[in-house]
Order: C-alpha cells, then sequence, then structure tokens
C-alpha cells in the first residue's frame, strides 16, 4: 500500500516540476523599448515576432531579420541594442538587490551591438558575463559602454 | 588555364571572406559621458580597452585579440547606426522626501512634481515605477505600511499631474533598501523618500 503511494507521489511532484520551473522562469527581465523591421523572439522553442513593450524573458534568444533592429533596456538599467542580422541568447538574468541575487550571462553570437552598463555593473560586476563566439568581454569599470561587431 | 583561374577565383573569395570575418569591439563614452574600461579576452590572450574611441580586433578565438587602436568615430557610426537608432535612452531617476513620520513631502520635493511630469511627456514613458522607503526609526511593520503610503501619495500627485495610472507601478521597500545605511532606531531624512524612475 505504501509503495503506490510513493510512486503516485513521485509521479506527482514530476508532473508538477515543468509547472514549477515555467513559473520561476516566467518575472520578465527586461522589456523592448525601441524596434525596427522584423526582429523575432525564440522562446520555449517557439518564434514570435517583438513588438515595441514586449517583455523579455530570462533564456529568450533575439535575432533581426535583414532590417531589423531592437533595442532592449534590462530591469538593472543595462542597455543593449543590435542592428540587422543580429543574434543574442539572454541566458541569465537576475537582479534582486533585496536578496543580493546578482547574475547575468548573455551570448552575443553574431551581428552589431551596443552595449551600456545598468546597475550589475555597479552593484555586481562580476557576475556581468558577456560572452561572444570569438571570446569574452569583461567590465573593469562599473559604467562602461562599448560596441561589438561580431562576424563569426 | 582554368585550374589557375579557379585558384584565382578561390583566392580572392578567400580575401574577401576575411575581411568581412572581422570582429571588433569599440570603447564608447557612457551615457554620462564617462569613459569605463573593459577587458577582451580570447582563448589566447587578452587586451584592455580603457580609451574611448579604441578598438580591438579579433581573428577568431585561437588568436590573440589586437593590441588597442583607434577607430575613427565615421566607420565607428557607419557600423553601428542602426543599433544606435533603437539604443534606448537611460531611465532617469528622481528622488523625493518626506518630513519625518509622515507622508507629506518636504516643499522643495513638492515642485519636483512638476520636472518628473516634463521628464515623462519629453520620454513619451510608459513605464514609471514609484518607489517607497522610510528611515529605520519605528517598527519594520510600521515603515513598510509608511512607504506604501508615500508611494501612494507620489502616485496620487503624478495622477492628478496627468499621468496615466495604468503607466504606473507602485513599490514598497519599508525600511529594508536605505540610501544611507544606518544601525536600527535611527533618524535619517536621506532614506525618508520616494524614488520615481522614468523608463
Amino acid at each position: 500500500m505504501k509503495k503506490p503511494l510513493l510512486a503516485s507521489l513521485l509521479v506527482l511532484t514530476l508532473a508538477l516540476l515543468p509547472f514549477t520551473m515555467t513559473s520561476a522562469a516566467s518575472k520578465s527581465i527586461g522589456k523592448v523599448k525601441g524596434l525596427r523591421g522584423l526582429v523575432s523572439i525564440q522562446r520555449n522553442g517557439k518564434m514570435k515576432p517583438a513588438f515595441p513593450n514586449d517583455l523579455i524573458y530570462q533564456s529568450d534568444v533575439i535575432l533581426t531579420g535583414s532590417d531589423g533592429a531592437i533595442g532592449i533596456l534590462l530591469d538593472d538599467n543595462t542597455l543593449i541594442s543590435m542592428g540587422p542580422i543580429s543574434r543574442v541568447a539572454m541566458d541569465k538574468f537576475a537582479f534582486e538587490p533585496a536578496t543580493n541575487e546578482y547574475a547575468m550571462r548573455l551570448k552575443m553570437q553574431h551581428g552589431t551591438f551596443v552595449y551600456q552598463s545598468g546597475l550589475l555593473g555597479k552593484l555586481a560586476p562580476h557576475a556581468v558575463e558577456l560572452e561572444t563566439p570569438v571570446g569574452r568581454i569583461s567590465m573593469l569599470k562599473e559604467d562602461t559602454s562599448f560596441r561589438a561587431k561580431i562576424a563569426e | 588555364m582554368t585550374r589557375t583561374i579557379l585558384l584565382a577565383l578561390f583566392l580572392v573569395t578567400m580575401l574577401a571572406g576575411c575581411a568581412t570575418k572581422e570582429n571588433l569591439i569599440v570603447l564608447d563614452k557612457t551615457a554620462d559621458g564617462t569613459v569605463g574600461a573593459l577587458q577582451v579576452s580570447t582563448d589566447k590572450g587578452s587586451q584592455v580597452l580603457a580609451e574611448s574611441g579604441t578598438a580591438v580586433r579579433i581573428e577568431n578565438r585561437d588568436t590573440s585579440p589586437s593590441p588597442p587602436a583607434p577607430i575613427t568615430s565615421e566607420e565607428s557610426q557607419r557600423l553601428f547606426a542602426d543599433a544606435l537608432q533603437v539604443h534606448p535612452l537611460m531611465p532617469e531617476s528622481f528622488l523625493l522626501y518626506f518630513k519625518l513620520n509622515s507622508n507629506e513631502l518636504t516643499d522643495e520635493s513638492q515642485r519636483l512634481i512638476a520636472t518628473i511630469v516634463a521628464a515623462v511627456q519629453r520620454r513619451q514613458s510608459k513605464d514609471i515605477s514609484v518607489i517607497g522607503h522610510t528611515d529605520r526609526l519605528g517598527s519594520d511593520e510600521h515603515n513598510r505600511r509608511l512607504s506604501m503610503e508615500r508611494a501612494k501619495v507620489v502616485y496620487n500627485l503624478l495622477s492628478a499631474a496627468s499621468i496615466a495610472e495604468s503607466d504606473m507601478t507602485i513599490i514598497y521597500h519599508g525600511e529594508g533598501n536605505p540610501l544611507v545605511p544606518t544601525a536600527d532606531n535611527v533618524a535619517e531624512p536621506r532614506n525618508r523618500r520616494v524614488e520615481v524612475m522614468v523608463r
């Protein structure tokens, strides 16, 4: 009698797990502020077109078309924009000053980027990881702005 | 003969390919006009960029980045024109202060309301956070309520000044997020504040 109960509890837990994970990941991390042409957001395996004021979520991949450009404001005031035929993966983002949780990992996969650091750069510069296929960009000062063209 | 032409074509294509396959990182002035610094690291080496208008170039991750060299603002502008056109404005933050243990604004802060409204209109912002805080005088519970009341006072003032309520979000932190850290039960006027963030 005990075993089926345990088994059904396990099944229930496993069944609920995806929901718990979704709800943890469902807090938005930023917003689309500027937009031009066709830009797509890849989220949970699906592609959707981006619109101004759309919310951005952790794990989103953002892609611009040949006439596309997008400007994003992240919750910590990091600004990142991209020109045409660009692709960025928002792998990880946490900005919770109340609980001291800070993390950011962006993969600038290809295209043109303009980046202005936000509060994460001030409060937790070491938590900011910016990856490109040709190497890593690390902030040496709290407030840093750069442009990057990644061809690879 | 055909072979030579093919080889020549192949070499031209290779060279053209190399020219476009360049990766470039340019240090820029920040939104405040200051200059930051960054390090670019590949598997083979790293370079530091600390002067605005200088750039490192990277062939691939198995080579060292080039030493920093100046890039003309025309070239940088040309390469990044599309991204720059949609680059968001840095959010603006305003601090409003309150009288001791009260939800009444100081006279000076009262006058800041018009400045905030102007900023919202200039940026056509639909994303305004009103964040209430207190100092550490009194209990946590009391301060949580007071920070909420303070945020509400500012929210109502902004709403009366024609800012749409649907564009505003109220957040309150009680005494938990001081601007100036103090011991418990200490009065600190700089912490009795509401921050309005216009994004």
